[in-house]
């Protein structure tokens, strides 16, 4: 790869290129890249049906993996939405279910009140005008302890629900809500946040 | 070529080493700002020379400046929720990507051989990767990202998507930035050695923001518990652990084919171009490499930090020490103009030889001779980039 003053003639014989010629490239391969991948990704279509039942692993950390089972049919996965493991937008008409799955670093982890503290405030950083009301205990489907609360924002309302893992390595973090869903809408479908399981890995 | 044949001779130079009394010969300007033209001022090319590069210099100029404008005001929208929030962790993470910029910026400017990169054209390549480069990057990563995701399922997007976008993506959206630099400052970038440093800049511009946005990130995975402790491990991690064989040392290597490229006048041969296409092709695989999700844990990340730190020295050290030779060989030519031993000429390519120099000469004659010193180095780092000796 050393430079070869053999090649030198060339340039000299022809002459060096306009410079416009590099800096039409670069600007090209930036306007290219910051325009083509979103063009592409809005062109194809993103969501995968998640049929009743069966239950959906959404991330492990620590000795426990955590899944949900959707009660009714007719949810469906945004695939361009969702990051395996981490983050899950699921909807089911105008309703739209978030699910994080978050991993503390501490040891001790943080008890169930200060994760509910610590999505109350990106909740906030999501969404400026959006709250999260005062939390009560709620119950996963298998027994498992976590709270919940009313979400409410200038756009939507609904709720939060947050189940820390048994042994307290992660957390799923659950937000049922939608701009155009009624209160009917997210009552028909509120027994999904209770549907989230933790299971032991390899147990 | 015979040395200083069209300029002046400076004479009694026997003194003091490098530090002759009179004028040094300054047929090239000594700032590497990019005003100056390749070309010998004074020679009937120069004129039109330096017009050729004007506009598209300018061009390049004002289009860095928008791009980063745009991608620090899309940064900031985007991130203005978490630091309203999370105003602690922000700032924690704040301060230390400015003591990473601070210290990687140092470093990197004293990795060039013979003298520092000039300010103009580190701080637009720096500022590149900080703003314009970064902000580029989370739009397009985003978009192909959910196309792997969509087309190839969310499992295998989620262990494979990084690998098979931010290589692609990043390292072209910085490659532009070099290529940017070489066009605005034509006299700074003429070869693969100072597209390995702006390269470098670029890359270490790119991690700082990175290494920001990550920590913020980190907060997220966290569940807004512990911001701080979050934003610190994740900045260990990122500088500490990872940080010899990151952004920086992939985009030099990139970066040096700009260099190639620039001083065959953007028209290289086959040899060349292929060389210049094998280096990008070499950073992208590192980026690769990085982001694959194997080998992974503790060991897996070491393993492939050192494998990128130690591919990036030896493409390094191969072009430093072509190029730290072609300038003393123009160092040792002006000095016999000068009336200079060969080995009181050549000590001028390193920075330790200039200093060592300069002591030896009286305190009320160090600007001058300094001064001296620099034009010497102008001239031979001149001569060094259009490979004449």
């Amino acid at each position: 790869m050393a430079e070869t003053a053999a090649e030198e003639p060339r340039a000299r014989r022809r002459g060096p290129r306009s410079d416009w010629v590099p800096l039409g490239a670069a600007a090209a391969a930036v306007a290219l890249l910051v325009t083509a991948w979103p063009l592409l990704n809005a062109l194809l279509p993103g969501s995968d049906s998640v049929s009743s039942g069966s239950p959906v692993p959404v991330g492990s950390a620590g000795a426990y993996e955590a899944s949900l089972t959707f009660p009714q049919e007719g949810w469906v996965l945004d695939t361009g939405a969702s990051q395996a493991g981490r983050t899950y937008r699921f909807s089911r008409g105008p309703v739209e279910l978030t699910l994080n799955k978050v991993t503390p670093v501490t040891d001790p982890p943080p008890d169930a009140l200060e994760l509910w503290e610590g999505m109350r405030r990106l909740i906030r950083a999501g969404e400026a005008s959006a709250r999260l009301g005062e939390p009560e205990a709620i119950a996963t489907r298998d027994g498992h302890e976590g709270l919940t609360g009313i979400l409410e924002s200038r756009t939507q309302r609904g709720a939060a629900v947050v189940y820390p893992s048994p042994d307290g390595r992660m957390a799923v973090e659950m937000t049922l809500a939608g701009r155009d869903a009624t209160t009917a809408d997210l009552a028909a479908v509120a027994d999904v946040v209770r549907s989230v399981s933790f299971t032991r890995e390899g147990g | 070529m015979n040395p200083g044949a069209d300029e002046p001779r400076a004479r009694g130079a026997r003194d003091a080493p490098g530090t002759a009394p009179g004028p040094v010969p300054s047929p090239r300007r000594s700032d590497q700002d990019g005003t100056a033209a390749r070309r010998p001022a004074g020679t009937p090319a120069a004129g039109a020379h330096a017009r050729r590069h004007r506009l598209p210099s300018v061009t390049a100029l004002v289009l860095v400046g928008a791009l980063c404008a745009v991608g620090l005001a899309f940064l900031a929208a985007r991130f203005a929720g978490m630091v309203r929030v999370f105003s602690a962790e922000a700032v924690t993470a704040l301060v230390l990507a400015l003591a990473t910029l601070a210290f990687g910026f140092w470093v990197l400017c004293r990795i060039r051989p013979v003298r520092d990169p000039a300010a103009g054209p580190s701080l637009t390549a720096l500022a590149w990767g900080l703003a314009a480069a970064t902000a580029a990057g989370v739009v397009a990563n985003e978009g192909l990202l959910s196309v792997w995701a969509k087309s190839l399922g969310l499992d295998f997007a989620g262990s494979w998507g990084p690998a098979l976008t931010a290589p692609l993506n990043e390292e072209v959206l910085k490659l532009a930035g070099v290529v940017l630099v070489a066009v605005a400052f034509p006299h700074a970038l003429r070869g693969p050695v100072d597209g390995f440093v702006f390269g470098s800049l670029t890359g270490l511009g790119f991690e700082v923001t990175e290494n920001f946005i990550y920590a913020m990130n980190a907060v997220v995975q966290a569940g807004g518990t512990s911001g701080v402790v979050a934003v610190v491990q994740s900045t260990i991690v990122r500088v500490f652990l990872a940080g010899l064989g990151s952004h920086w040392a992939m985009s030099a290597v990139a970066g040096a084919a700009v260099g190639l490229l620039a001083a065959a006048g953007w028209r290289p041969g086959r040899r060349r171009a292929a060389g210049a296409g094998l280096l990008v092709g070499l950073a992208v695989a590192l980026h690769w490499l990085v982001d694959a999700p194997a080998p992974g844990g503790m060991g897996g990340l070491l393993s492939k930090v050192a494998v990128v730190f130690l591919t990036t020295m030896v493409v390094y050290f191969a072009f430093r020490r072509t190029y730290r030779r072609r300038v003393r060989g123009a160092l040792a030519s002006e000095g016999g103009t000068l009336g200079m031993r060969r080995s009181e000429a050549t000590a001028l390519a390193t920075r330790h030889g200039r200093r060592r120099e300069l002591v030896r000469v009286a305190a009320p004659q160090r600007p001058a001779a300094l001064r001296r010193q620099e034009q010497m180095l102008a001239v031979a780092e001149d001569r060094a980039a259009r490979y004449a000796p």
